[in-house]
């Protein structure tokens, strides 16, 4: 009997954990895809709304050249994926994001592209940042094929064969994509935050359906290259490996200050996702179904993570941890029993907490919400948000002080004078205008660094504000001493949004630049990540997600952790 | 003309202030203002070189009590912290303004994000611009846009208020600027832009 978990909650049972304990990049870079994440917010829509898809233009050749566009009815709106196939030569097919060529360009269209649009496309999409774009553009990507593992597929599927599970697992995905732009970039249309639109409203929706099109299309592209080539005894990918396909993405730095620079919507990411952990502890009792699905979750993390095979040894030991951690918890005589007691997701955690790595700690999270949609998926409504452009006025220099004492603690416990805590500085380069970090004294442009050193910014702010009259209002430190007004801002948002700061110094040695990527892709939904550096990862999205004619199916949308047996 | 986005306009006023030694604080300000009067069919382009120019040239004043004919307080800088300051203050504020438009924008955004009610006059005390739920309200007869002397304070409406012209949303497609001006402006932002680097490579996926 399905049981009713709105009912079932303590409200406040289990109080949300403190930003002091979350807002750690060592915690924010241990995250991990959730029923929360965009990839899985997409899925759900594109269920309910029962969308359908369409492949409107096929202009592809026999070498996998051409032009294709791919519809989507939506809600009653159409998207259309504009997609063109190029001829590069091995060596110029590259992850950098400054490469100039790719395999494949794209573009998420509002509508249908008339032939006009379709022109203009074909010269600008496949120079991508170096064109100028349509509005009714709304992302802008590009991917290449997998070398590993394209070629492999496709003379096994022209040959008849399915392609090896072990490859498809080692890697995979077909193509991997290096950028995914959307937001107005080079032209495109912006986005805007609008909650009474159904269609597309929530953060990077447009961008994940443009991923999850890429996916569909890097399948056809195989299944239609293979028959060009093996004719009659050519065969197309199973469903099973079909859907254990994902999408690659190479991701680097460019994405880390969006964490910083979005400080509203990075607390309510944040605080959606703590919502949902409290709500879920403070769950009262939970069926023998319920109690099945936890089990089988646990058990779905422990075979992902046996097969999540990364070179990086700071990540392998990690997932070495979190592999046994899983192993133990499974192999654990309490585990029944913990689960049968009252508030048993709590109990589970407070019983293993202080036994597993913080890898597990944040797995275990992701499992326990996951068999609860009827009290977490309204929570996903509230991941948007319109950032306020002006400073919210009310507050004198007392309360400035007070709230930099009470919420910037760790801010101010760091020696802003020690040179390992002035070690690295951000700033953006020339080559296609990406983030960068450099180190301080060594590397070029620390003159032109990028705000990020929020520790120090607070320190110089508390100096100038203890000695103005504690009256005086927040408006008038400001305007008399304009160079406070970044920061001042921070501290005001902050004060209402306890989730917008990471309270680690972002410009010291300790910093790993890779925690910052690893908490956004967790929210896109990423799966396995494979760090190449502290500096850059390769992932996976969608892998495991239903296929569009899947999508109805009645366990379409159970994919948290993909895995493919007798791989 | 050339088309861009309301991202782009704000991204490369950002930058661009930056470049000439904007503070972060005030250069964010006045790239969400430039988005304001673009959103709202204003022309920003040529006021923001402008700005940047007579910033450079230290004959724009940052300050909202040494200000005169000659050297103006900047609206394009500092609106959006005066129409904060009248609001948390409740005082009237009275100064020579240089580009007042960025002064509405900033009273726009305020009303809009914290209902706040300011009422803006000219040196013959005429109401110029109010806000009032929420919403801007401007005399498009009076307004021009000229360096002057201007009043503003917050207020209590009564339906006594003249009724002018209510300043709407006017699109949130792209818009159509003037090339030169934007190419100048970007130029401006390429400025705060680091060279490649065997260091800067690292990050972009080697």
């Amino acid at each position: 009997m399905k049981q009713n978990y709105k009912k079932n909650q303590q409200i406040n049972r289990c109080p949300m954990r403190q930003p002091s304990k979350v807002m750690k990049l060592e915690r924010l870079g241990s995250f991990h895809q959730s029923r929360l994440s965009f990839t899985r917010q997409l899925i759900n829509e594109l269920k309910s709304n029962k969308t359908q898809f369409e492949i409107s233009k096929w202009d592809i050749d026999n070498n996998g050249f051409g032009n294709a566009v791919i519809k989507t009815i939506f809600n009653n709106s159409i998207f259309s994926l504009v997609v063109f196939c190029h001829s590069i030569n091995d060596e110029e097919r590259s992850d950098r994001v400054i490469a100039e060529k790719w395999d494949m360009t794209f573009s998420l269209f509002k509508g249908v592209p008339s032939n006009i649009e379709l022109d203009k496309m074909s010269k600008n999409l496949k120079i991508q940042e170096l064109g100028r774009h349509l509005s009714k553009q709304l992302t802008l990507s590009r991917a290449n094929k997998s070398v590993r593992i394209f070629r492999k597929v496709l003379d096994a599927l022209s040959n008849g064969k399915q392609p090896s599970k072990l490859d498809i697992n080692n890697i995979g995905y077909l193509v991997r994509t290096t950028a995914v732009y959307g937001n107005g970039k080079f032209g495109i249309g912006d986005f805007s935050f609008d909650s009474s639109k159904s269609v597309l409203n929530k953060p990077f929706q447009a961008e994940m359906l443009t991923v999850y099109l890429i996916r569909y299309f890097s399948i056809e592209l195989i299944n239609f290259l293979a028959e060009k080539k093996g004719g009659k005894k050519s065969v197309k990918l199973s469903n099973k490996i079909s859907r254990h396909l994902g999408v690659g993405n190479a991701t680097g730095l460019g994405m880390a200050p969006f964490l910083i620079n979005h400080q509203e919507l990075i607390h309510k990411w944040i605080n959606t996702r703590e919502t949902a952990i409290s709500r879920v502890l403070s769950i009262k009792s939970i069926n023998k179904n319920t109690q099945k699905q936890i089990l089988n979750y646990i058990e779905q993390a422990y075979r992902y993570t046996s097969q999540w095979n990364v070179d990086d040894l700071i990540q392998a030991n990690r997932i070495k941890n979190l592999n046994l951690d899983l192993k133990d918890i499974i192999n654990c005589d309490e585990l029944l029993n913990l689960l049968n007691k009252d508030y048993p997701l709590k109990s589970l955690n407070d019983y293993f907490k202080n036994k597993i790595c913080m890898e597990t700690e944040e797995i275990l999270h992701s499992i326990f919400i996951e068999p609860f949609p009827d009290i977490i998926d309204d929570l996903t409504n509230q991941m948007g948000s319109v950032e306020k452009k002006s400073v919210v006025v009310g507050y004198n220099v007392k309360e400035i002080i007070e709230i930099i004492k009470e919420n910037y603690k760790w801010a101010l416990s760091i020696d802003v004078n020690s040179s390992d805590e002035n070690y690295f500085f951000w700033y953006t380069s020339q080559a296609k205008l990406e983030p960068r970090i450099g180190v301080t004294n060594k590397d070029d442009g620390y003159e032109k660094q990028l705000p990020f050193d929020i520790s120090h910014q607070v320190q110089k702010a508390l100096k100038i504000l203890i000695k103005l009259p504690k009256k005086m209002t927040a408006s008038e430190a400001m305007i008399n001493h304009p160079e406070i007004r970044n920061i001042v801002r921070r501290i005001i948002i902050n004060k209402t949004s306890p989730y917008s700061e990471i309270q680690d110094n972002l410009v010291g040695k300790q910093m790993r630049p890779i925690d910052l990527l690893r908490c956004k892709l967790s929210f896109f939904g990423a799966s396995k990540y494979d760090p190449k550096s502290d500096l850059w990862t390769r992932i996976t999205l969608f892998q495991g997600a239903p296929l569009p004619h899947q999508l109805q199916e009645e366990s379409s949308c159970d994919w948290l952790f993909p895995y493919l047996s007798d791989a | 003309m050339l088309t861009v986005s309301l991202n782009e306009v704000y991204s490369e006023t950002y930058k661009a202030l930056r470049s000439v030694g904007i503070e972060w604080g005030l250069a964010k300000d006045c790239a969400n203002l430039s988005r304001w009067l673009v959103n709202h069919d204003y022309y920003f382009l040529g006021s923001v070189l402008k700005t940047a120019d007579l910033y450079k040239e230290k004959k724009l004043s940052t300050s909202i009590k040494e200000n005169n004919l000659n050297k103006p307080l900047t609206s394009a800088l500092m609106g959006l912290l005066l129409v904060e300051y009248v609001s948390a203050n409740k005082i009237i504020w009275k100064g020579y303004l240089h580009s007042p438009k960025f002064l509405l924008a900033s009273m726009g955004l305020i009303a809009q994000e914290q209902n706040i009610s300011l009422v803006l006059k000219n040196s013959k005390n005429s109401i110029i611009a109010y806000t009032n739920n929420q919403k801007l309200y401007v005399d498009t007869n009076i307004f021009n846009n000229l360096t002057g002397y201007f009043f503003m304070e917050t207020y209590e409406f009564n339906n006594n208020c003249n009724p002018l012209s209510l300043v709407q949303n006017q699109r949130l497609e792209v818009s159509k600027i003037n090339k030169k001006c934007w190419d100048r402006l970007s130029s401006m932002a390429f400025e705060t832009y680091v060279p490649e680097s065997e260091a800067s490579k690292s990050g972009a996926g080697y």
